[in-house]
């Protein structure tokens, strides 16, 4: 580690310990929050209700969805405020995400500035950071103020959003793709969207995949919160437990179906990156291990990594 | 023939035309490095004066570090000469296929798509991205490939090609490409002299058939003899040799 780098460390940490020690008045609210967290955990939220997997149950002792229509699913979870809710919502994400996706390449390339000069470049960074500084909740406000409640307005502020962010980040990604098959390409008189399909696209491949994926994982947590806008989905049903009368533990449980689902689109993300990245640096997956829990799934390919690597030998 | 310490180095008679305006003539494959100097913010070589005929094989020779591969971005059109001029009439577009030293292959496609890559110039620019190639061009690929022995790989990204693989995939490019002028550096890296052999043929038996123009850099002098018309060598920032073969 060279002296450079101490140096930079100290003044950052410093730097993060003064503004910190200029934001925060009461040094003394950290003494009482264990406690009160603790109260809060084991009178609210534990354990997490999970009703909320199961379809309502109206007096006539029909089952029901959440929106009133009967259940005529083979199995009760399928009719309940979880699955119902999370289904809306995983619609929502991917519908912005993709549509998000496809308006974000081209803009990105168009603000990458190995890719187009400086002066077509800053015009496209400009729209793109437009889109990204007004967060999504503040999208979805606007476009619930314009069409009323319901996912149409989640949809367009997560869209919108999407290609904000995404947008940058795929910039990013392209600026770093190695310059020499750019040349190549340059020399040969290839397009600018010749360029962009067929060496740009491919060539960043392994950071576009994983940021759709994050992107799209990003969308269902945050659908969570468009809920409170009146976005629709599983943040509709949060929304409703956070507010009078209070039923924290049943959002509690709803949260801990967003954490499940969010770690399988993980698995599934890292599956997806490994047709792009360079061999033998990540085992391919086997496509049923995004149902196995997160450790589980790291300790069979170290398993089967190592028993490869004794077969090679 | 050779000449030392010549600036002019071909007046050949063979030059089939020389134009001032790249776009204005019919295409007659000649190139001209008239007065070159090339280099960033100084010049690396400089008082360049070549002509070049179609067809011709130049490999330029010189040490590492001397200005080679500047001297190829420069024809190649990626940076601008520091004086004097490149003089040809190529068409932009397919005109030139240019191999760097690191090959410029898109490491996450198939073999397959990086040469197609060098097909698809030679459809019209307005021919959409995302369209195929069509029967001919696609036969046209596998006849490169075919002919470079890289056929079974057509397929397989070629991340996970040996160099001398990767090395033809990138040849093939170019040629399937039907170049007027290829610009190669280095193209034959540290490969074993089998590769080398191998490889040299087939190039030389496709740049017969499109009668492209090869101009290399090179740092093994053996391989330099082995396939180029005419050398010329680079030292202290000038053209200080000329050899035809």
């Amino acid at each position: 580690m060279n002296n450079k780098f101490i140096i930079a460390s100290v003044i950052l940490l410093s730097l993060t310990w003064v503004f910190l020690d200029d934001l925060v008045d009461d040094w003394g609210q950290i003494e009482s929050a264990p406690d009160r967290l603790e109260t809060f955990f084991y009178e609210d939220l534990w354990p997490p209700d999970w009703s909320v997997l199961e379809a309502e149950e109206w007096v006539d002792g029909t089952l029901h969805k959440p929106n009133g229509e009967l259940c005529t699913e083979s199995y009760e979870i399928f009719c309940s405020k979880a699955w119902t809710g999370m289904e809306i919502t995983i619609k929502m994400a991917f519908i912005s995400t993709l549509i998000g996706f496809i308006i974000s390449v081209p803009l990105a390339s168009l603000s990458a500035n190995n890719l187009v000069p400086l002066p077509i470049a800053i015009p496209a960074r400009i729209v793109l950071a437009g889109l990204r500084s007004l967060p999504s909740i503040i999208w979805a406000l606007l476009f619930a103020i314009a069409l009323g409640f319901g996912p149409l307005p989640g949809i367009l502020a997560m869209t919108l959003y999407t290609i904000g962010y995404l947008g940058k980040l795929q910039y990013e990604a392209m600026e770093g793709i190695a310059n020499a098959p750019l040349e190549s390409a340059m020399a040969m008189g290839l397009t600018h969207s010749e360029r962009l399909v067929h060496v740009v696209i491919p060539e960043s491949s392994n950071d576009l995949l994983s940021q759709l994926m994050f992107m799209f994982e990003y969308n269902v947590r945050h659908g969570t919160v468009l809920g409170l806008v009146g976005a629709g989905g599983i943040g509709m049903y949060i929304d409703n437990y956070i507010n009078p009368p209070f039923a924290y533990d049943k959002a509690f449980a709803l949260l801990i179906v967003v954490f499940v689902v969010v770690v399988i689109i993980d698995l599934l993300s890292m599956f997806a990156r490994s047709f792009v990245t360079e061999q033998g640096d990540v085992k391919r997956p086997k496509w049923w291990t995004v149902l196995l829990p997160a450790g589980f799934a790291a300790d069979y390919y170290n398993k089967s990594k190592d028993s490869d690597s004794e077969e090679s030998e | 023939m050779a000449k030392f310490g010549g600036i002019n180095l071909s007046s050949s008679e063979e030059v089939l035309h020389k134009t001032e305006d790249s776009d204005s003539t019919s295409e007659s494959g000649a190139l001209e490095l008239r007065n070159l100097s090339v280099g960033y913010a100084d010049a690396l070589i400089s008082e360049i004066n070549v002509s070049i005929v179609q067809g011709e094989t130049i490999a330029i020779l010189g040490s590492s570090g001397i200005g080679k591969t500047t001297l190829l971005r420069t024809i190649a059109g990626l940076i601008r000469p520091l004086e004097g001029e490149v003089i040809h009439d190529f068409p932009k577009r397919s005109g030139i296929g240019y191999i760097p030293q690191r090959l410029g292959l898109i490491r996450h496609s198939s073999v397959r798509s990086n040469v197609a890559i060098g097909a698809r110039t030679r459809k019209p620019k307005w021919y959409p991205a995302l369209f195929p190639l069509g029967s001919e061009l696609n036969s046209d690929i596998d006849s490169a490939l075919a002919e470079l022995s890289i056929g079974e790989y057509a397929k397989t990204p070629v991340r996970i090609l040996s160099g001398g693989q990767q090395r033809r995939v990138a040849i093939a490019r170019a040629l399937v490409q039907k170049p007027k002028l290829i610009l190669a550096d280095e193209f034959l890296g540290e490969l074993d002299k089998e590769n080398v052999d191998s490889i040299i043929q087939a190039t030389k038996k496709l740049i017969s058939e499109t009668g492209s123009t090869l101009i290399m850099v090179e740092h093994h002098e053996s391989r330099a003899y082995q396939i180029a018309d005419r050398i010329l060598r680079i030292k202290d920032g000038k053209i200080v040799e000329e050899v035809s073969q």
